[in-house]
């Protein structure tokens, strides 16, 4: 077991003992679980010498040694994927996949693993802050004496992502891949902890999906700035995975002109679905209602339907109702799930559907939604215009929502905002 | 695949932030408000009771300066969307970042000591006992701080600071001060043997540019997630904010020196009549209600500071040593955060009490101390914005670079003269 700070600054001598320089960096080559060590930066009277791994015979806290073979110290080329792990890593924010936070690197453990030295965690507790500033064992006495542990706390490489300024000057194809993997709203409060420029650098490794996902779990006010960081191309892509209502919400707090700019690079359909939703007002039914349901006509069979459920899935907010509606649109029943799975295959659904579905205007209140969902015990409920065509469902989370206190829905106005400082341009 | 279930998902979870607290004032205009703490209201007012019009000088020049120091700390913010003691961490490693760290974390103990201090004398004022004062005020402070609620209330101390600066102003009027020699003594520099003007030279200049000061403007234009397209309104809102905390202090030196000063009272911060004499400056406008006037002017400075300061250090800390880990408004998952701040305030209310301190004397000298610790931090912030590939576009030029370095340099020399007049005694 080695740090890194154990080993920077110590000498590097070759193989006859004559000291050639200073230990400056290591170099390890990302991709694997642990990383490997594939050179030594060697700082030679201010001069920086590239070293490959090969060269190096041993390495511990008291320095390096070099083989026999000649140095060539011709220019060794950074290659994309290996970073260097004092100038890239130390001291910089990253992610803990695991505890799904930001924390500062403290220091960085190196291991033998199959008799070579690989970089295999990631110190953040304040052992390492101390052994930095020298007075580990100092503050270890005290600590013992008053029967206290000084906090230790790794984190394995394979739960860390780094953040994307402090590796900038590499591109990585491998990291953000553990980040994937996080539920959305644990996602969105990291993203939330980043800096700009680090947040559209995690966001841009993300699948589209995946970021419509965290977004929508975000702060009003930072989904604005997020959206308007990106690319507009990608933040029309991001916006076409998000629900409808979601998207529109966002939609409307965008600057005009990059509403204009998104909204015409969005998919026509996905626009247009955005720009009706915003139509309505915030408050009411047909602001917080999403489009995607699924409606059926009323003359399919219990089998046909389980079938059409089956190709919209992936779009539609809840399968849990299935809205039957006419020829025009206009909603003529509701069937659950249940009520599907357990009638006959080719039963038509007309003949055992709920047909007096409860259902509520765009312009009801949200209140009144709310209190509909509570006092018919829905999952769902539908939403019509005034001539009673199905314009959408409010699910109940959305529903919810309003009972929920929101303080970060009360727009501040913002004395030095983006539009102001353009406009000043 | 989606995995949407009818689970209430959770909202992303509020940070710890400057923004969510301070609210909606550009982070250059709260910066430039706070300036005018406790420290500052009593330095400003020893400063013309006791010199009259000779620190003007002084006044406009830490002004310019303030001017500077805060627009470069607003840049770097802009940049690279970091707080000062994060980047000292990223660039210069732990011990430099620790090095700074705890220069800054003395120098603001020092002037939250100033403010608890301003309310024991505020409300000493008001007849309440220090014991009652300072656990009152230590309790607002921590309950305001803690609960997030601070944003709601400093509109408040806001507007009794708005107020208490225009008695100033009409205090000043009324007093019929030399205009002429005010406008001259503001351009003029005035040399002087005497040691105690060259602390209240230093103490004026501390008490204005302030290394909580540096982390501040930076954090909170990081915090807000400025970008560098806000660079003008930024550097309008600095420079908002440096003229309103001149303008604000010219008229209280003024006053003093009008009213205390050239009727003849020789002010000595070490006597317990300082406060009533440095208060006799709104006399001319309140007449017998002047202290009373001055007290609550005190207080609302008291708890502007303290809505700052503590919450500067515990950020900056916490930023240098990676403990930025509070995503939530709870205590038990920001422990450094809440505790460092919890600290702070309650170790300042407990000096305070040490009986027979002298309290305009602590406050005053806290912005002696103030102004020697800071060009520790100033180096970093000049260093920081001159590399280009940190700063990208925002990097310093060279005329803000020469500028900056000079301000630097001439705090360093400042802060020699007086360690080596008072505590060598050359």
């Amino acid at each position: 077991m080695l740090y890194l700070s154990q080993v920077i600054g110590r000498p590097v001598r070759d193989n006859l003992g004559e000291s050639i320089g200073k230990v400056a960096d290591l170099i390890v080559a990302v991709g694997d679980r642990y990383p490997p060590v594939t050179g030594l930066v060697v700082n030679n009277n201010g001069r920086e010498i590239f070293l490959h791994w090969q060269a190096v015979t041993s390495l511990d806290a008291g320095g390096a040694t070099l083989g026999n073979m000649a140095i060539d110290i011709s220019r060794f080329r950074q290659r994309p994927d290996e970073i260097r792990l004092k100038r890239d890593l130390m001291d910089k924010q990253i992610v803990d996949i695991d505890g799904r936070k930001v924390v500062r690197v403290n220091d960085l453990r190196l291991d033998e693993v199959e008799g070579a030295l690989h970089l295999v965690a990631v110190d953040v507790g304040a052992s390492g802050v101390l052994r930095r500033l020298g007075i580990e064992g100092q503050w270890r006495t005290i600590a013992h004496g008053f029967r206290r542990e000084v906090p230790e706390r790794y984190i394995d490489w394979e739960d860390v992502d780094p953040v994307e300024r402090s590796i900038a000057s590499v591109k990585l194809r491998v990291p953000h891949k553990g980040l994937a993997e996080l539920h959305p709203a644990d996602l969105a409060t990291i993203i939330d902890q980043l800096s700009r420029s680090d947040r559209v650098g995690v966001i841009a490794s993300l699948d589209d999906e995946a970021a419509a996902d965290a977004i929508g779990e975000m702060e009003p006010e930072t989904q604005v700035e997020v959206l308007e960081d990106l690319e507009p191309e990608r933040a029309a892509d991001i916006l076409e995975e998000m629900d409808p209502d979601e998207a529109a919400d966002l939609v409307a707090d965008l600057s005009d002109e990059s509403r204009v700019e998104i909204l015409g690079l969005m998919e026509k359909e996905e626009a247009d679905e955005v720009q009706e939703l915003m139509t309505y007002g915030e408050y009411t039914a047909g602001g917080i209602m999403t489009t995607e349901f699924v409606a059926v006509p009323a003359t399919l069979t219990a089998a046909q339907t389980i079938d059409r459920l089956r190709d919209l899935e992936p779009d539609a907010e809840t399968i849990y109702y299935v809205y039957v509606t006419d020829s025009d649109e206009r909603l003529v029943g509701v069937l659950s799930l249940r009520d599907l799975i357990v009638s006959k295959p080719e039963k038509v659904i007309s003949t055992f559907m709920y047909d007096e579905p409860v259902a509520l205007r765009t312009d009801a209140s949200q209140e009144e939604v709310t209190e509909v969902v509570a006092r018919y015990n829905l999952l769902a409920v539908p939403v019509v215009d005034a001539e009673g065509r199905l314009e959408g469902i409010v699910t109940v989370d959305d529903a919810m929502d309003t009972l929920l206190p929101q303080p970060s829905k009360r727009r501040l106005p913002r004395l030095f905002n983006r539009d102001a400082g353009a406009a000043e341009r | 695949m989606k995995k949407r279930t009818f689970a209430l998902t959770p909202r992303a979870a509020t940070r710890l932030r400057f923004a969510a607290i301070l609210g909606v004032l550009g982070p250059g205009l709260v910066s430039g408000f706070a300036d005018n703490d406790a420290g500052g209201i009593t330095t400003y007012s020893l400063a013309g009771a006791r010199f009259g019009y000779d620190l003007l000088w002084v006044l406009l020049a830490s002004q310019i300066v303030l001017f500077f120091t805060q627009e470069v700390g607003a840049r770097l913010g802009l940049a690279t969307g970091q707080g000062l003691a994060g980047l000292v961490r990223e660039r210069y490693g732990v011990r430099w970042a620790a090095f700074m760290v705890s220069t800054m974390l003395i120098a603001n103990l020092g002037s939250i000591v100033a403010e608890f201090a301003g309310c024991a004398v505020a409300l000493g004022l008001l007849n309440v006992p220090i014991v009652v004062s300072e656990i009152l005020a230590a309790t607002v402070v921590v309950l305001l701080l803690t609960r997030g609620s601070y944003r709601r209330v400093q509109y408040l101390f806001v507007a009794v600071g708005i107020g208490v600066s225009l008695a100033y102003f009409v205090s000043a009027v009324l007093a019929h001060p030399d205009w002429g020699l005010a406008a001259s003594s503001l351009v003029v520099p005035r040399l002087s043997s005497d040691s105690l003007y060259w602390i209240a030279v230093v103490a004026t200049v501390g008490t204005t540019i302030t290394p909580w000061g540096q982390a501040f403007i930076q954090s909170y234009v990081a915090d807000k997630r400025l970008g560098p397209e806000d660079l003008i309104g930024e550097r309008l809102d600095v420079g908002l904010g440096a003229l309103l905390t001149n303008v604000i202090a010219l008229f209280i030196v003024v006053a003093s020196a009008a009213a205390v000063y050239a009727v003849g009272i020789k002010v000595d911060p070490n006597s317990p009549e300082a406060v009533k004499h440095i208060a006799g400056a709104l006399t001319p406008l309140a007449g017998q209600g002047a202290t009373y006037l001055f007290a609550i002017g005190l207080l609302a400075a008291s708890f502007l500071g303290l809505g700052v300061v503590p919450l500067t250090s515990a950020y900056a800390a916490c930023e240098a040593f990676g403990w930025e880990t509070g995503v939530d408004w709870r205590l038990r998952e920001a422990p450094a955060f809440y505790g460092l701040m919890i600290f702070f305030v309650a170790f300042a209310a407990l000096f305070v009490l040490i009986p027979g301190l002298p309290l305009i004397q602590v406050m005053f000298f806290a912005q002696v101390g103030n102004a020697l610790l800071l060009p520790f931090v100033l180096v970093f912030v000049m260093l920081l914005s001159s590399q280009k590939d940190l700063m990208g576009p925002l990097v310093s030029g060279r005329f803000l670079l020469t500028v900056g370095w000079i301000g630097t340099a001439l705090l360093v020399v400042l802060s020699v003269i007086l360690v080596a007049t008072s505590v060598l005694g050359l």
